[in-house]
């Protein structure tokens, strides 16, 4: 097991830049792991980033440019995807073969919500107004139907000049299988809209449905000069303060790129924070032990995301949505499998007038916030139960940087919670704190089910400042042998970046089965994308390790959703080659699903190749114990599920000596979350500083 | 605020996540693993839990239609049919006799046991089959006068796994008379995998909270949603209402069907009893309903119109009373009459005259009408090509939603027994899968129902086969008489078919066919828009000016039907506005 940090010798900066916080952690060669929190700057959160910056350097003790120079600067942010949920991107326009101009109205169709008429259909994400057809066809086996109308093409061109276009985004039917038309549209708009940023579906995203391509393709575009100028900005901020390394950007597929990739294809940074945890998760979580499965979660003060990795593999989506399902917007992309649900410290709990307790999905954010915080907040929400229940010290609250207002809280819950419910003070806050904690239990064990994992088997790792409040009580629930509360808990996502790898993926479609299969065709499309893959691991630099991965998209005859197989040989060399992929999509299918079915031909939709290069280290040192004189160990009154209000332990983390076993009830406190050990569970802290916790202690453990 | 305190209000709510979780956990499966377009591309399926005592208990995401009232009737027949149920045994039901939807939709029941072999729960798939062995290639066979014309194969609630195994007999049986059986076959897995998955997640929730929990809980859960329903009904003031609604003339239904509905809203009572009686005698024809789909149509109206969350059960359910009579059209069919097409056409017309009843009783309450189906963008295709035959329903686009009294018209509401949650087919993943091309899909400007509220507009759909020939089925009503208004909001966009020939004529076509379409032909049809809720003339002007702008409407019917006035830049012009809305209101 690796213990120790293989690094390439400079200091490496991850900046995460959340909704409420900035949070960067610092590596050095040969010191221990700092982390630093600064608000975010909503009107232009290059400040917060330079801001947070400039806390590590004085904390350091050296001068900002000092600190810059020689180091890489990791990039993680949620511009582009607070762009799109505001609304802010640019003036977008969308061209589409002619009869389908509905194709962003009609989406996937799809709701939720049966009986709930009251929410307007969302609107297209461009505008119908903004939508124009063109004169062309090609069919499905990319025979050309109908020739573009190039004449068409520039008479659209005329009126995007004239309405003032920003983007343009162009999704023709069958362009994945032949893309001229697409080609020729794009040189048509160089011609006549010079400066304009263009996104062509085939090339952006190339996979079947046309829908998925056109999504990508119009969120793509709709970003480009935005984020064209903010990484602009972010590079020549940073090289003026001293910068001179590279500069990372995190993908949603949890890559890095570099930051001038972001401009041809900003759609690639829309997850880019949430993509991080899982690595960090599956990082801490083999470090404690060679389990198989981590479950990764990551609570914060609204959403609770939730995301798995199986045997160190990271699983991807295409089915992402920035918003609710059905009524915000699919990206159509390939994208860390994160599921969010709204539940977190801020959730607001409530009793109906029939006397049902719900928690969530409401949040009260950050503004006004819980009772406690003491900023106009009136419902009580799970931040504020706990604080009743002893469980955050109102005194130490982000090390102490704000004092919370417990009888505010206790007064909140009494009325709107215990009375109705006619409970205790503390019996209601535990009854919010318990109906939180099955919903991200549920959350959890769908995501599990769909992926057919068992989360009896896995580790349970978590992230966020709220996530130590429950995370032993969601290990008990889901039966997990362990649960792991890592050092760099308050940045997870931010810590998974200095873990993370530069990253490129060469993706086409192709259609065939494995009856039919092609060993030729099949390894030339190989050896192109094992040869794009090659110029980029060429091209970057620092790489410590390179590796390709190859994969096929495949299903069953007459499925239509696909599964990702990992390729079993480099190329096809005989039948018995194209009998292993299959064997190996039978396997997964029933890991997965629960059936396999050998009678079936098995359908590949595409391949893959996956580039990953080593530039960093795959385990981050500990961190440096920071703030307050190191407390002894405490007694204070807290509750705990089926024991009731005791006299509870509290420890600090900071003092917690390697591989000395405590037991709860308890608290362990660290600057950054309250980890709340209930009665039973045993937990020691780990050689890289985590809290590894079995959640049913001795006594209750089942033999296995 | 009134504490009900007799509820665990805590316990309830860690325990009906967990229910719903597993109903999506199954839903999940059906999705990712079913073979035909009708359940992995349009998701018209749904999952249930329903109680020992027959009761329906979760059923999320499912279709309304599917599950309202029918799992119950299933979980019945199952009971009653069989004294020997056991663990390990799952059971096909399709009849219409005997509490199914219709033929096509094949549910599977798995009953859930505890350790002593007690039967607790029963966990329910109900799939629409691509195929369902009709005489014809259609699932949906308005034509047929009987259920021997009609042809599906019929399981009275017959046992298909005893023991965790496959029965093999019942397999083979669908298998010969089953179009394309691998297809059948690959969606039985799905379904019955993803009901297993249901059992044993149910039964790891009892392993949690103990089966006597569960059932205390269970009747906590009825109950308070039984409560919310009276608040919810309490709210709409008394009242009893009739309309009439009227399906389009259908072989075998030469003057169409006159529908009565009589909604009584009992506000002291706090009940709503829809009474379906006094309506014709089943008809020899494909379109009468099943007990499960007059029940449940007469339910989605309700629903509909009460716009409020209330969770879907039968505890809510007891609130409703459903007046049917036997061998009714919209009542309980008597063998052999002919329910091919139970789950839409006239179960819509039963749905939307129940919500537009409820509109037309209570401000705020109920709905206009959705456009009414099967259009032949939705209808069933078939035929071979090089890699063999192939059949399926084919979902392009349907009709438009209703106004209501909060919201516009949903745009793909497809229809009022499904709710929208059926998904539309990607035209690429069509093209690919089946010798076809769709050369149009598109909304139909002006085809929406007018209204303070609108509804949706209707669809224009043109596509054909490609490279040999190919038919295509399908019933559409709403062809004579559109999805209605309510409450001074206008009907919706009549549907309309053509037959475009290889050298591009238009043929206009009736509203139902068994259509032969050789290479280079098309089809060519407007699906029905959405009724419009409120007078039109109560509409936004910066809602109409909107509407125009993306052109759903034209400015000549902005200015005609809605009284909005637009400048050169397509802004609203107030002055000349407010006097075209004097102008409209005089002519009232």
């Amino acid at each position: 097991m690796q213990t120790a940090t293989k690094h390439a010798g400079a200091t490496r900066l991850a900046v995460d830049t959340g909704g409420t916080f900035t949070d960067l952690v610092v590596e050095r060669p040969d010191a221990d792991v700092r982390l630093y929190k600064r608000p975010t700057t909503p009107a232009n959160p290059i400040d917060g980033v330079l801001n947070v910056l400039a806390a590590a350097a004085a904390d350091l003790g050296v001068p900002l440019a000092h600190l810059l120079d020689g180091s890489e600067l990791i990039y993680a942010t949620t511009h582009a995807i607070n762009a799109v949920l505001t609304g802010s991107t640019a003036r977008t326009a969308f061209l589409v073969t002619r009869g389908h101009r509905d194709m962003l109205v009609f989406r996937e169709g799809g709701r939720d919500k049966p009986f709930d008429h009251r929410r307007q259909f969302p609107d297209p994400y461009v505008p119908r107004a903004l939508t124009f057809e063109v004169p062309e066809r090609i069919g499905a086996q990319g025979e050309v139907v109908e020739p573009l109308d190039e004449d068409a093409v520039r008479k659209v061109c005329a009126t995007l000049r004239e309405e003032g276009v920003e983007a343009v985004a162009v999704c023709l039917l069958w362009s994945i299988v032949e893309p001229k038309h697409e080609l020729r549209v794009a040189e048509l708009l160089t011609e006549e809209l010079p400066g304009v940023p263009v996104t062509l579906g085939h090339r952006l995203n190339p996979s079947l449905r046309e829908y998925r391509r056109a999504a990508s393709a119009v969120i793509d575009a709709s970003l480009k000069p935005l984020m064209t100028r903010h990484i602009e900005e972010l590079e020549r901020r940073l090289r003026e303060a001293g910068l001179r390394g590279p500069l990372p950007v995190v993908t949603s597929s949890g890559g890095l790129v570099h930051a001038g990739t972001i401009a041809t294809a900003p759609i690639h940074v829309i997850n880019s924070g949430p993509s991080m945890a899982p690595l960090a998760g599956r990082s801490y979580a083999a470090a404690g032990a060679g389990d198989e499965t981590v479950i990764v979660m990551d609570t914060g003060g609204t959403s609770f995301d939730v995301s798995l990795v199986r045997r160190g593999e990271i699983p991807f989506t295409r089915e992402s949505w920035i918003g609710e399902p059905y009524i915000g917007v699919l990206t159509g992309f390939p994208s860390v499998d994160v599921r969010s649900i709204g539940a977190g410290g801020g959730s607001v709990a409530r009793v109906d007038d029939y006397g049902l307790l719900h928690v969530g999905p409401q949040s009260a954010g950050a503004v006004p916030g819980p009772v406690c915080y003491g900023r106009g907040g009136t419902a009580p929400t799970v931040t504020d139960a706990s604080l009743v229940l002893g469980h955050i010290d109102p005194a130490y609250f982000l090390g102490g940087e704000m004092e919370l207002d417990r009888d505010a809280a206790a007064a909140a819950i009494e009325r709107d919670i215990a009375r109705p419910l006619d409970l205790t003070v503390e019996q209601a806050a535990m009854a919010i704190r318990n109906v939180a904690t099955q919903r991200m239990v549920d959350a959890i064990e769908e995501i599990t089910i769909h992926q057919g994992i068992d989360p009896q088997r896995a580790v349970l790792a978590g992230g966020g400042g709220a996530a130590g409040l429950n995370a032993v009580s969601i290990g008990r629930r889901l039966r997990c042998e362990r649960v792991l509360i890592p050092d760099v808990v308050a940045a997870l996502s931010a810590s998974g970046a200095l873990l993370s790898d530069m990253a490129f993926d060469a993706r086409t479609a192709d259609w065939r089965t494995t009856a039919d299969f092609d060993a030729d065709t099949v390894n030339r499309l190989l050896d192109t994308l094992e040869a794009r893959c090659g110029a980029f691991v060429d091209e970057t630099p620092g790489v410590v390790s390179s590796r390709v991965d190859l994969f096929a998209e495949a299903r069953y005859a007459r499925q239509i959703w696909e599964l990702e197989v990992h390729l079993p040989v480099r190329r096809f060399a005989s039948r018995a080659d194209v009998d292993a992929l299959r064997s190996r999509f039978d396997a997964l299918h029933q890991e997965v699903f629960g059936v396999a079915d050998a009678d079936s031909e098995v359908e590949l939709l595409g391949w893959r190749a996956a580039a990953r290069c080593k530039v960093g280290s795959d385990v981050l040192p500990r961190v440096a114990p920071t703030g307050s004189p190191i407390q002894p160990v405490r007694r204070r009154w807290a509750t705990f599920e089926e024991i009731g209000t005791v006299a509870a332990a509290v420890w600090d983390a900071r003092g917690l000596r390697v591989g000395e076993r405590h037991e709860g009830p308890g608290i362990v406190e660290t600057p950054d979350t309250s980890v709340v050990i209930d009665a039973g569970a045993t937990f020691e802290l780990n050689e890289r500083g985590s809290l590894v916790i079995d959640p049913h202690g001795t006594e209750t453990r089942q033999p296995r | 605020m009134s504490a009900a305190p007799d509820i665990d209000g805590v316990r309830l709510a860690v325990v009906t996540n967990r229910l719903q979780s597993i109903v999506r956990s199954m839903m999940n499966t059906v999705l990712r693993t079913g073979r035909s377009g009708v359940l992995n591309s349009a998701r018209d399926f749904s999952c249930c839990i329903i109680t020992r005592r027959d009761e329906l208990l979760a059923a999320a995401d499912s279709l309304p239609i599917h599950v309202m009232s029918g799992p119950d009737l299933v979980a019945r027949a199952m009971r009653e049919l069989h004294d020997d149920i056991a663990p390990g045994d799952a059971f096909l039901h399709n009849s219409p006799y005997l509490g199914n939807s219709h033929a096509a939709d094949h549910s599977f029941l798995v009953p859930v046991f505890d350790d002593q072999g007690a039967h607790r729960f029963t966990v329910l798939v109900k799939a629409h089959q691509a195929d369902c062995g009709n005489s014809v290639p259609t699932t949906y066979m308005a034509t047929a006068t009987d259920v021997y014309e009609e042809g599906a194969l019929i399981f009275p609630c017959v046992r298909v796994q005893r023991e965790y195994r496959d029965i093999a007999d019942i397999l083979r049986m669908c298998e010969v008379r089953i179009r394309v059986p691998d297809q059948w076959r690959g969606d039985y897995l799905a379904a019955v995998g993803a009901a297993r998955i249901g059992e044993r997640k149910l039964r790891e929730l009892a392993a949690d909270i103990g089966w006597d929990t569960l059932d205390e809980l269970a009747e906590q859960w009825f109950d308070y949603s039984e409560r919310r329903m009276r608040a919810a009904i309490g709210r709409l003031g008394g009242g009893v209402i009739e309309v009439t609604s009227h399906h389009d003339a259908f072989p075998g239904l030469p003057e169409g069907l006159d529908l009565r509905i009589r909604v009584s809203v009992e506000a002291a009572e706090e009940m709503i009893e829809v009474d379906l009686r006094d309506n014709p005698d089943c008809q020899p024809c494909g379109l009468n309903l099943t007990e499960s789909t007059s029940r449940t149509a007469a339910m989605v109206g309700v629903f509909n119109g009460l716009h409020d969350d209330i969770p879907l059960n039968s505890g809510a359910f007891r609130r409703l009373r459903i007046l049917l009579r036997e061998n009714c059209v919209v009542g309980i069919p008597r063998h052999p009459a002919s329910c091919s097409v139970a789950t839409t056409n006239v179960a819509d017309r039963v749905a939307c005259g129940v919500q537009r009843a409820l509109a037309e009783l209570s401000e705020g309450a109920g709905q206009a009408e959705v456009g009414y189906v099967i259009p032949p963008a939705d209808g069933v295709i078939s035929g071979h090509d090089e890699r063999g035959p192939f059949v399926n329903q084919i979902f392009l686009g349907i009709g438009g939603g209703a106004g209501s009294p909060h919201a516009d018209g949903w745009f793909t509401a497809a229809h009022v027994g499904n709710a929208g949650l059926t998904l539309l087919d990607s035209v690429e993943m069509d093209e690919a899968r089946f010798p076809i091309r769709v050369h149009t899909r598109a909304l139909l400007p002006d085809s929406e129902g007018a209204g303070e509220h609108r509804g949706a507009p209707g669809a224009l759909v043109e596509f054909g086969p490609v490279g040999g020939p190919m038919t295509l089925m399908y019933a559409q009503d709403g062809y004579e008489t559109p999805a209605l208004g309510a409450r001074g909001g206008m009907a919706g966009g009549l549907a309309r078919v053509w037959k475009v020939g290889a050298d591009g004529t238009r043929t206009a076509l009736g509203p139902i066919d068994q259509l032969w379409l050789d290479d280079g032909e098309r089809v060519r049809c407007h699906t029905c828009g959405g009724g419009g809720y409120g007078p039109p003339s109560a509409r936004d002007p910066e809602r109409v000016a909107h509407d125009v702008r993306e052109g759903w409407i034209s400015a000549d019917r902005a200015r005609g039907v809605y009284g909005v006035a637009l400048d050169v830049d397509g802004r609203v012009d107030e002055v000349a506005t407010k006097a075209l809305r004097a102008g409209l209101e005089e002519g009232c």
